[in-house]
């Protein structure tokens, strides 16, 4: 019995003197572990993954409608037709509001 | 002990983390995996469950940053976590049938060749012996006699009463000593 209780007790020193090498699994961990939270991530908040793969069509929807604005205002500006009718257009409104 | 110096970057990271910076957690990451790796490589089999545990440590410590409260240091509180989360992975093993083989890839190569076949021996026994025990005996004699941890720091990580954690390792220590008998014969 008190030789097992030694021997126990060498196995013991010895198995903390055998160093470990985890050099390898070390390697590139934390890469692996942020794909790894970011998997967890979407798989909790599906609306973040679709979000962000429908980006790039939000923001190509976004300059479109931005540039045809432009466009547009940029010819309201230069149509003096337009500008003289909308000008005449208030004045009728006004002057049939007032009675004049 | 923790370095003002390294107590302050933690909390910077932290806090970007929370801010939700990724590469801070990151950050975090490479300063305190030594410390994580070195835990789990005492429970783990392979490197394949070597990098399982470390991961599920740190996807637990990434969901509980918010509730580290800084009265501690944060490699004290990461410590308990990777303790925990060993412990879990211990019981998940008795649970399921063996699907990884042991072949404890992780010893140092150079070590292993100036160490001598006896020590190599000696090791693999233990590992065999080991094995045998429930998940609770082989948690609690590898804090006490592998991570030499204090029966108080035991109870500390564990949240089990020091009397509990002195019954258990005794318990633990008979069990493996008839193992090693009945091996024997």
């Amino acid at each position: 019995m008190n030789d097992t209780h030694h021997q126990l007790d060498k196995l013991f020193v010895t198995a903390r003197a055998v160093p470990t090498d985890t050099s390898r699994i070390e390697f590139g961990f934390e890469t692996r572990l942020l794909a790894r939270i970011r998997a967890i991530k979407e798989d909790e908040f599906p609306w973040l993954a679709v979000t962000r793969r429908l980006l790039p069509i939000f923001a190509a929807i976004v300059v479109a409608l931005g540039t045809w604005h432009f466009a547009e205002s940029g010819a309201d500006d230069t149509d003096l037709y337009a500008a003289v009718t909308a000008h005449s257009d208030e004045a009728l409104l006004y002057a049939a509001l007032t009675g004049e | 002990m923790t370095a003002p110096d390294d107590r302050t970057t933690h909390e910077c990271l932290i806090r970007a983390t929370l801010d939700g910076d990724d590469e801070a957690f990151a950050e975090l990451v490479r300063q305190t995996k030594g410390r994580v790796f070195g835990i789990a490589a005492r429970f783990a089999r392979n490197h394949h469950e070597l990098d399982d545990i470390c991961q599920n440590i740190f996807i637990r410590v990434y969901k509980n940053l918010s509730k580290f409260r800084g009265d501690a240091p944060f490699e004290h509180w990461i410590s308990r976590i990777a303790v925990r989360t060993c412990y879990d992975a211990l019981r998940k093993r008795r649970r399921e049938p063996e699907k990884i083989s042991m072949d404890h890839h992780f010893v140092d190569k150079d070590a292993e060749n100036k160490t001598n076949r006896s020590v190599e021996e000696a090791a693999e026994l233990l590992r065999f012996a080991m094995a045998k025990l429930p998940a609770e005996d082989q948690f609690v004699i590898t804090l006490l006699e592998l991570e030499e941890k204090s029966v108080r720091e035991i109870a500390g990580l564990t949240g089990w009463s020091e009397g509990n954690v002195k019954v258990r390792a005794f318990r633990a220590r008979n069990s493996l000593k008839k193992i090693l008998e009945t091996h024997h014969e």
